[in-house]
């Protein structure tokens, strides 16, 4: 009978392994339940037993019955080798679960071996049933590993506190990984009579997240944003100015390990006059560092940027359009960006690069408010065009 | 507080400045093999000779699953009340811990195939199952088919410099007809919303072809908004595509306009109403007329008469109320979430109840 070996995953043969048998039929199973299992040194002992059994590599443990004379056995439901389901031994999520979990099967000897089809969770307990000649031996089988508690919370919202009432999208910000469900029937948004303002948001599928899952992006129906169609005329804005909000997120919505949030967010939201104004760079104030040190330059908007885009497009490049290498801050509020750059400056001129795509909360791009049709630009250019602001580094 | 710290190179910044919007196509690569491993797995379409068509979104790849040599099951589809926590028995695992994108039937067997995400984190794996006349579920063994694929040129970036990761809708829906499989997704260029005609046996994905709208009831052209579902039908004696967008424009695209690297502007022939997203749509005959059928997100299941299909305007203005051709909203369908043809007088679905997900076939309304 071969005993089981330590391996690399958390579950190794008998020394690391939780279980817990329970005795079906009889004082008499019980009794032969508890006498297998392992010794000290992680032999196994004889008689019926089933454990969890590490084979290494990623793929988890396998659920292995020992100690299998031909006299235990039923001889009516043998397992044969390679078989994809053997009523003998089954493994199930639930116990008394009537649906095995899928699997394949190897016999060997005394021993019979279920190979998940995938691998087995972490902290997660199943059930095996193995049919023996005189009684059922049922076993549960915890498997190793973390047990996720419910800890993930929504860290902030962004922008906050004051926004324009013809915004656009909203950031969420997890402490960590979220899971694939859609975030779109568990965040809220709430009048300041505590009732849900029905329809405020898209309900996009495969949603927006960053490449980690901790940052989710909640886009406002557009149709209700913009004046004079349907949705807007129907239902109006779903923020209005003057009025405050309250953004909730549910706890209900599930982190990456399975685990609803650990509590529900709650942010309250002013609105204010719309933004209907494209974003122009002649408003921009640029604070310009000094030549041969690593000084920030500093850029102040006159109103809040989008967070997402301040990321991907603005940089700063040498009056010969090559790329500085550096570090960005965006402040709170989304009204400065900050580059400090790895190497001094020198004293000639620097360009910031913006892309066109940047938007404020509300939508409207440099140079383009939202609220323009955007029939012209469609036939215009498929290229995202460039802006540039020149400081000089003074001295 | 002054301010929170996000470090980011500025070089990969700047080269973001210059290719994000429009990078140069790589080339589309084909591949042929036993042991689909596919990162993801979400719309599906059937094909004649066993193949069925399986899109994967993260890796932007389409496969053909050659399921010719599957163990025949038992023909049909029966419903499986507790679906949700039968495919956890199945995959040895909780409910929460599953996502259904798509369902399809067979035609010939009249099987559903199901493609299913088991986990929620970054080791979440893609799966498909079958379910059959006895409501037997079986993984099909991805790692024994033989498959062919291809991958789509231009896909939204997986990590676009800490911006927003749209790659979960590089394919948003197929179709197969005659040949050609139909593909719906986003691109990432600037007029992202994209349609691809390609052929199969595969040989090389082309750049497809851009494809704008005007969304009367958001009163505007929309070039980035995806297709969520289509299909295939005959108008007029020309061969469309019916694609139905987010807040519900209904749309038609002739066959025969799709040309790689060109845009091209869809008729609007309805707006079904705000605040919704389509699943999915299937066409079929009902004392003599014929009818879409669609699914949404929040606003039922409409049955939308076809019969002014071919001569409905299009909508070019904004709107004030919907408009085009009518529908119905079929109340005895509730929380149906995904729907496919299984004969010519049933359907079936999955739907939300009280008590979990359920498979069921329903009559034709």
């Amino acid at each position: 009978m071969p005993s089981s070996s330590p391996g690399r995953h958390p579950v190794s043969g008998c020394r690391r392994l939780r279980f817990r048998n329970i005795a079906a039929a009889s004082f008499l199973s019980a009794l032969t339940v508890a006498a297998s299992g392992c010794d000290r040194g992680g032999a196994v002992r004889s008689g019926p037993s089933v454990t969890l059994e590490s084979v290494g590599g990623r793929g988890g443990p396998i659920v292995v019955a020992t100690g299998l004379s031909d006299a235990a056995l039923d001889p009516a439901v043998r397992c044969v080798d390679g078989a994809s389901d053997c009523a003998a031994f089954v493994v199930t999520v639930q116990e008394g679960d009537s649906t095995p979990i899928a699997g394949s099967y190897r016999t060997k000897g005394g021993r019979i071996e279920f190979h998940p089809r995938f691998p087995l969770d972490p902290g997660r307990t199943y059930h095996a049933r193995l049919v023996l000649r005189d009684t059922t031996l049922r076993t549960a089988l915890t498997v190793a590993g973390e047990r996720h508690e419910a800890t993930t919370v929504v860290v902030r919202a962004y922008p906050s506190d004051t926004v324009p009432e013809n915004l656009l999208r909203l950031y969420l910000e997890f402490s960590d990984s979220m899971s694939r469900e859609s975030g779109v029937a568990h965040v809220h948004l709430l009048d300041d009579a505590g009732r849900e303002v029905e329809h405020a948001f898209l309900p996009l599928e495969g949603d927006f997240w960053n490449p980690a899952h901790t940052r989710y992006t909640v886009f406002f129906d557009p149709g209700r944003v913009k004046r004079g169609i349907l949705p807007n005329e129907q239902m109006g804005r779903a923020l209005r100015a003057g009025n405050t909000y309250t953004l909730v997120v549910d706890s209900a919505w599930h982190d990456a390990h399975g685990q609803p949030l650990a509590r529900p967010f709650r942010q309250r939201l002013v609105a204010t006059t719309a933004v209907l104004a494209p974003i122009t760079l002649s408003e921009w104030r640029i604070d310009a560092p000094r030549a041969g040190t690593t000084e920030p330059v500093l850029v102040g908007f006159p109103r809040p940027l989008d967070r997402a885009l301040l990321d991907r497009a603005v940089g700063v490049e040498t009056n010969e359009g090559k790329p500085v290498e550096g570090s960005v801050t965006i402040a709170p509020g989304e009204r400065r960006w900050t580059f400090t750059p790895r190497a001094p400056w020198s004293n000639a001129p620097y360009r910031i690069v913006v892309l066109t795509l940047l938007e404020d909360v509300a939508g409207n791009q440099v140079d383009h408010a939202f609220e323009v049709d955007l029939f012209e630009r469609v036939d215009s250019t498929a290229r995202a065009e460039r802006r540039t602001v020149e400081f000089t580094p003074g001295r | 507080m002054r301010s929170r710290l996000t470090v980011v190179s500025a070089g990969v910044a700047a080269a973001l400045m210059t290719v994000a919007a429009t990078r140069p196509g790589t080339p589309s690569s084909v591949r042929a093999g036993i042991g689909a491993k596919m990162q993801s797995i979400s719309a599906l379409a059937v094909g004649p000779n066993g193949v069925l068509y399986a899109a994967d979104p993260q890796a932007a790849t389409l496969y053909a699953l050659d399921l010719s040599k599957l163990p025949a099951g038992t023909p049909g589809t029966k419903g499986i009340a507790n679906l949700d926590q039968q495919l956890a028995s199945v995959l040895g695992t909780a409910a929460s811990e599953l996502t259904i994108s798509d369902l399809k039937v067979e035609p010939k067997s009249r099987n559903a195939f199901v493609s299913v995400t088991r986990g929620q984190g970054a080791d979440a794996q893609a799966v498909l199952v079958r379910i059959d006349g006895a409501a037997k579920i079986d993984v099909v063994p991805l790692e024994t088919v033989s498959f062919t694929s291809l991958a789509l040129p231009n896909a939204p970036d997986l990590n676009p410099s800490r911006g927003r990761s749209n790659r979960s809708q590089s394919i948003t829906n197929l179709q197969y007809l005659n040949g050609r499989l139909y593909v719906a997704g986003l691109s990432n260029e600037e007029f992202a919303s994209k349609l691809w005609a390609v052929g199969y046996p595969f040989k090389e994905a082309d750049r497809g072809t851009s494809v704008e709208i005007f969304h009367g009831s958001h009163g505007q052209l929309e070039t980035r908004s995806p297709v969520y579902t289509f299909l295939p039908m005959t108008v007029n004696g020309e061969q469309d595509l019916i694609a139905a967008y987010l807040c519900t424009p209904l749309v038609r695209f002739p066959v025969a306009s799709l040309a790689a690297g060109e845009k091209i502007r869809g008729t609007t022939i309805a707006e079904l109403g705000a605040g919704n997203r389509p699943i999915d749509m299937v066409r079929y005959m009902k004392d003599g007329n014929e009818y879409l059928l669609m699914s949404n997100t929040s606003r039922g299941v409409m049955k939308i008469p076809t019969k002014d299909f071919g001569s409905a305007a299009g909508i070019t203005t904004p709107i004030a109320g919907t408009a085009g051709i009518g529908y119905e909203t079929v109340a005895s369908l509730t929380g149906v979430q995904q729907l496919d043809l299984l004969d010519a007088t049933h359907a079936v679905v999955i739907a939300r109840t009280s008590s979990g997900l359920g498979l069921q076939a329903v009559a034709l309304p």
